[in-house]
């Protein structure tokens, strides 16, 4: 195996690598050897590659970056994706769950635009449930505990069998940063990234990072440090971060997060914790899936037990010797370790949940277990809690600092915007999570694909799904702790579910953005309209309450009101199914029996969007009027105060919408910059319109009938 | 589609039937189910209504209603059944209260269907006759009309704006016009929130905010997190009080401070210079106790008056100065406090305190204006003690301070010797006129009637909260939403991150 392009050194790594790259790799090849003849030609020869010009490098192959590099594939660019070991590709640092409360939502939306972790999902997922399942279909929480192993094979394959990808194992050292394109906003402009270990340039017209916890990443366990983004892997290039704050003058801050350690299943007695099964019939997270891989039966349980006194002990008998928790001064509003919650919530009992790692796999995951304290300590606070009496750790948890970019620095489409090119997505940008990085990778990965083939980058309302709340909360408001998605934070809830991701996305995806099959596209069609007919259908069952309670007599109607109501009426009520109403109008409604359940949710939900739409439409309207990026605030000759021209000027936000959001605008300023707007591009309307007559040979500057137009004015404001 | 049109259309008698003939029944049931078990059939559309007169000298005041739902007022209000009046006809009509049938007034009604109108959507306007008595009840009673809501500042404005009904001339002095009538609702808002009130209103937030904020943590974080038992019903338990405290508010309309109406003008400056006399001279009565003693008046003296038709109510303040004396302290505070709220400030200087250079004169008076105004307030100011003056420093600074950059109007004038008063009281009567022509100015009615229909929207989603409680959580939670920002409309906008921060404070949540 040759090792010059592989841009990990030995000394970087960490003393305690369990994970090392023949093992690994020797791991891989048993169990797909067609990968591994795929892998030759792939990543070892850099030479031949430095010459290519490619449209989209992707530099890191996490979560986001495998989103990333698949939808600029899917767009139509040329894609290289860079990662330092390319058997880590899919790999899940953390939990191996996969959505989840909010989280569901956003995997359901990056399968609607096509993307990898949606399928993936349901071809390595052990243990599917729906969370909130009575709290109503809006807040459905789609999850799955997954196969380590199954995951990563099905990323890995997905992406080596997408045409224009390829693979690169290798080191980014630097990015190459020119003088800007003078006709776009921006003060610099990307063209291409620098290896390690070599002066091999790679052009590209467009770069999206992805470095996860990796830039200028620091492990900590008890009182050592060293330098890492993950166990057994190094930190990217110093090159980097440098390049992202001195060169290129990007605000960074730090952030830290953490992980369990790992238990021998073997070693825990599962009778003492209570066992929790999952869905009877797991539900796929794709919507081109009809089931998941996995079959009901072959699912595997997941343990629930509670932290004790003896833990809360152990956390404070340790504390001098957890520096990661000691210089938590200012940590998140949540409680990201067990040290934390034990330490802001005392004298209570915490739940721990024990998940496994795999169908084949040895270890079980402690979820509400992540701490950095020693190893030994780690060990004597486990087996403070009665199932683990007598638990044996695999791998230590441990702590990881990272710097992250202010994302306020971003446009909407995720474009750094004082940068012609560059584009970052994932934790980079502060998130935390899985589901938060492969949302802003397939997002960012497509808008460069759409930049580097020349074509405008798209935007996604917070007004049409959560990856628009999350994209817009991190653009206007940026972070202070990392940021994770909850229901809570979309305003409007009832329309974004997880039931209709496709009718809101995958149209949108594939008419504007480039990056949906035709294949999802179509079924995205025949689905939305099935349901539009279904609904007329419905509204077209036209009877008097007391013909309704003859058809149906199980369900409580009222026959005081001589209204007439429709099928979609009916369907409101809480005992009425399609099931029976089908059964009742069998000629009508038979044929949408697949749609059953999507059909009583549009039904129960439809007054209550009706209600949003108003307040959606005046935000959508909002944020289609964009500010450009060059404006002086300073200097805009628009009533407004200095208070205010401090926050456009740092905040630079990219609509008007954007602008109404910020801490501190008035509605009165508001209204000025909605004047302003209005006033430009009116200007560069006429003047577009004078150049036109003027090549036309016609110029016709009608002083009188400015005049008039005036007079009209004054005239109108007198009537009131 | 026909049987679609028939089956609104019979919603719609219905609920306008539910309308006119229930007696006393809370106006905000129009929007829960008029069928049994089913959620309401009526969409909430943004439509606004604002009085768009000035009182005072007004015989009619004109209230203006715009938005989809302006057809349902004048259905409701003006008697039309059957059909829509012509269009921009003026009609005289009847006007009637939806709720009780009671006749408010007799008066002239318009209908701007759209887009030939102010705003661009369907309007309709109201001319009834200019009295506080008969504003507040027409008001009042189109804030129980399904649909309808008072406009916040500058909301038609700013609806006519973007219908692009306001050329680019008119559109330069939009934001000024925002901002002042941004600035008025503001001060309003301060004059009510103010003592008992605002404190219940701020107490109602908060427990709102909790109740939302334990509602959105068992959505979000139970089925991971160990969310204790309970938590749910305690929030039942806050809600059901919570909706009952406002129902009981809304029904009762004497109880509560009666804030009287007119403009505002506060009597502020520094101890002795004159305040209780020129309050004294203004009354052409004694009603503030007036000695050469600094610090006598100690509390706030209000009264009042008609200025030449517009009404006023004057008020004199503590002199204001540090002292060590409770209760003097006590009346500076509040005399700074009705400043805040106040429409306009007469800031009263001695003028044999100020320096006798003249530009020293023009700073110092800049300097003592900064340290009395909470901003640049609306002000005038009154140098008092002319006659303890010589007369050609008299000439001189009369004709020196006006027309100085950065000064409001000055006047000087002597309470004992009655000297400069008619041209003060002339320059205190155009100020005043100006600020009646201003709808906003000086009646708290509007506030109120805006008050009182952002509770009965708050109580409303109460009740959807209460409806979907066991169903379906979320749109329960919807209906905690809806009142938490009916309520932020009155105390304050609650932001995403606010409740965050107290879900995070209550519960231990992970990673």
């Amino acid at each position: 195996m040759g090792h010059e392009s592989n841009g990990v050194s030995n000394r970087d790594t960490p003393s305690f690598n369990f994970y090392s790259d023949r093992c690994a790799s020797h791991m891989l090849r048993k169990k797909l050897p067609f990968l591994h003849s795929l892998l030759s030609p792939v990543s070892r020869h850099v030479g031949h590659l430095a010459g290519h010009q490619y449209d989209v490098i992707v530099v890191g192959g996490g979560h986001a970056g495998t989103e990333a590099a698949a939808a600029a594939a899917r767009v139509g660019a040329e894609t290289l994706l860079i990662t330092q070991k390319i058997h880590t590709i899919g790999a899940l640092s953390c939990n191996p769950s996969l959505g989840g409360v909010g989280k569901g939502q956003l995997v359901k939306e990056v399968d609607a635009l096509d993307g990898l972790c949606g399928r993936a999902g349901d071809w390595a997922g052990i243990h599917f449930s729906i969370l909130n399942r009575r709290k109503g279909p809006a807040v459905w929480g789609p999850r799955a505990q997954l196969d380590r192993q199954r995951y990563r094979d099905f990323i890995q394959s997905e992406l080596l069998s997408t045409p224009r990808l390829t693979v690169l194992e290798g080191s980014v050292e630097e990015l190459l940063v020119t003088e800007p394109n003078p006709e776009e906003p921006g003060h610099h402009r990307v063209t291409g990234i620098r290896l390690a270990n070599g002066s091999h340039a790679i052009s590209a017209r467009s770069v999206v990072l992805t470095t996860g916890t990796f830039l200028s990443g620091s492990l900590f366990v008890g009182q050592t440090t060293s330098p890492g983004g993950r166990i057994g892997d190094a930190p990217s290039s110093p090159g980097l971060s440098h390049t992202l704050r001195e060169r290129l003058g990007l605000r960074t801050g730090r952030l830290r997060t953490g992980t369990p350690p790992r238990i021998v299943k073997d070693s825990v007695d599962l009778s003492l914790a209570k066992l929790h099964l999952p869905d009877s019939h797991p539900t796929p997270f794709s919507f081109l899936n009809t089931h998941t891989h996995c079959k009901p039966e072959e699912q595997l349980p997941c343990y629930l037990t509670f932290t004790t006194p003896g833990v809360e002990r152990v956390v404070r008998e340790s504390l001098q010797l957890n520096c990661h928790i000691q210089q938590d001064t200012k940590g998140p509003r949540y409680c990201p370790s067990i040290e934390s919650r034990v330490l802001r919530f005392p004298g209570r009992s915490h739940q721990v949940w024990l998940e496994p790692e795999g169908v084949t796999s040895d270890l079980l995951y402690p979820q509400g277990l992540s701490m950095t304290m020693p190893p030994d300590i780690q060990l004597r606070l486990i087996r403070e809690i009665p199932p683990m009496r007598r638990a044996e750790i695999h791998t230590p948890g441990y702590g990881v600092q990272y710097d992250f970019v202010c994302p306020t620095q971003l446009s909407p489409a995720l474009q750094v915007k004082s940068t012609q090119g560059l584009f970052l997505a994932g934790q980079i940008n502060g998130t935390t999570g899985y589901e938060e990085a492969a949302a802003q990778g397939l997002w960012a990965g497509a808008n460069a694909a759409r930049w580097a083939l020349s074509m405008p980058t798209v935007t996604l309302s917070r007004t049409e799904s959560y990856i628009g709340v999350l994209i817009d909360d991190l653009v206007s408001r940026g972070v202070t702790e990392p940021y994770r998605m909850f229901t809570s934070r979309a305003e409007f809830r009832t329309s974004l579910r997880p039931d209709n991701a496709d009718l809101r996305l995958t149209p949108k995806g594939f008419e504007e953005v480039g990056c949906v099959s035709s294949v999802r596209y179509q079924e995205s069609l025949r689905v939305r309209n099935s349901l539009q007919d279904a609904l007329t259908a419905l509204q077209a069952l036209f009877l008097s309450t007391s013909s309704w309670k003859k058809k149906l007599p199980s369900v409580p109607i009222s026959e005081t009101k001589s209204t007439l109501l429709t099928g979609l009426d009916l369907l409101q009520y809480n005992d009425v199914t399609f099931e029976m109403l089908a059964s009742a109008f069998p000629e009508s409604l038979s044929s949408y029996m697949e749609f059953a359940q999507r059909l009583k949710i549009e039904a129960v939900y439809k007054p209550h969007c009706d209600l949003n739409k108003k307040e959606i439409e005046r935000i959508q309207r909002e944020e289609n009027m964009s500010l450009p990026q060059d404006i002086d605030y300073f200097s805009l000759p628009v009533s407004l105060s200095d208070e205010v021209r401090e926050i456009l000027d740092r905040v630079r936000p990219s609509t008007l919408g954007a602008a109404t959001r910020l801490e501190g605008i008035t509605p009165a300023a508001v209204v000025n910059l909605l004047n302003y707007v209005r006033v430009t591009e009116k200007k560069k309307e006429t003047h577009r319109n004078q150049r036109h007559q003027e090549a036309r040979g016609i110029l016709k500057v009608n002083l009188s009938e400015k005049k008039e137009k005036k007079v009209r004015c004054r005239e109108h404001t007198l009537k009131f | 589609m026909l049987p679609l049109r028939s089956v609104c259309g019979g919603i719609w008698r219905a609920a306008v039937h539910t309308v006119r003939t229930s007696r006393g029944a809370p106006p905000y049931r129009l929007l829960s189910s008029t069928c049994d078990g089913a959620p309401a059939a009526l969409a909430d559309a943004d439509t606004i209504f604002a009085l768009s007169s000035g009182h005072g000298r007004c015989g009619v005041a004109v209230v203006r209603v715009s938005g989809p739902a302006s057809a349902t007022a004048l259905r409701c209000m003006a008697g039309f059944t059957q059909r829509l009046p012509p269009p921009r006809t003026a009609l005289l009509r009847s006007i009637t209260d939806p709720r009780s049938t009671e006749v408010l007034d007799r008066g002239l009604v318009l209908w701007f269907p759209a887009p030939r109108s102010f705003s661009g959507e369907d309007s309709v306007e109201f001319h009834i006759h200019g009295g506080p008595a008969v504003i507040t009840a027409v008001l009042q009673a189109l804030g129980s009309v399904p649909g309808l809501r008072p406009a916040e500042a500058g909301e038609f404005t700013r609806r006519a704006f973007q219908a692009g009904k306001l050329g680019l001339t008119e559109v330069e002095g939009l934001g000024d016009l925002i901002h002042a009538e941004t600035e008025a609702q503001r001060r309003q808002a301060l004059r009510q929130m103010s003592g008992e009130l605002g404190r219940l209103y701020q107490d109602w937030s908060d427990r709102l905010k909790r109740c939302l904020a334990h509602v959105e943590a068992f959505i979000d974080f139970s089925e991971d997190e160990l969310i204790e038992d309970g938590v749910l019903n305690r929030v039942d338990v806050s809600v059901r009080d919570l909706q009952a405290e406002i129902e009981r508010h809304l029904k009762d309309e004497r109880r509560g401070e009666r804030l009287r109406g007119g403009v505002q003008v506060v009597i502020a400056g520094a101890t002795n210079a004159g305040k209780s006399s020129l309050l004294n001279k203004l009354c052409q009565r004694p009603a503030a106790i007036v000695s050469p003693i600094a610090g006598t008046t100690r509390d706030v003296v209000e009264t009042a008056l008609d200025l030449g038709g517009f009404p006023v109510l004057l008020s004199d303040t503590a002199g204001l100065r540090d002292s060590s004396d409770l209760v003097e302290r006590e009346g500076v505070r509040r005399a700074l406090e009705r400043v805040e709220q106040a429409d306009l400030t007469l800031v009263v200087v001695d003028s044999a305190h100020l320096p006798s250079e003249v530009d020293r004169a023009a700073a110092f008076l800049r300097e003592h204006l900064s340290s009395v105004l909470p901003d640049t307030g609306r002000c005038l100011l009154v140098l008092n003690k002319a006659d303890l003056l010589p007369e050609k420093q008299r000439q001189k600074l009369d004709m020196e301070l006006r027309g100085v950059s950065g000064l409001p109007a000055v006047c000087l004038i002597s309470c004992q010797t009655n000297e400069g008063l008619k041209d003060f009281l002339t320059v205190l009567h155009s100020s005043v006129k100006t600020l009646c022509g201003d709808p906003l100015f000086g009646a708290p009615t509007l506030t109120q009637a805006r008050h009182r229909a952002h509770l009965q929207r708050c109580a409303a989603a109460l009740a959807q909260y209460q409806r979907y409680r066991d169903t379906d959580l979320a749109l329960a939670a919807e209906g905690v939403r809806v009142a938490v920002t009916s309520l932020g409309r009155i105390t304050g906008r609650v932001g995403a991150e606010e409740i965050l921060d107290i879900i995070f404070k209550d519960f231990c949540i992970g990673k």
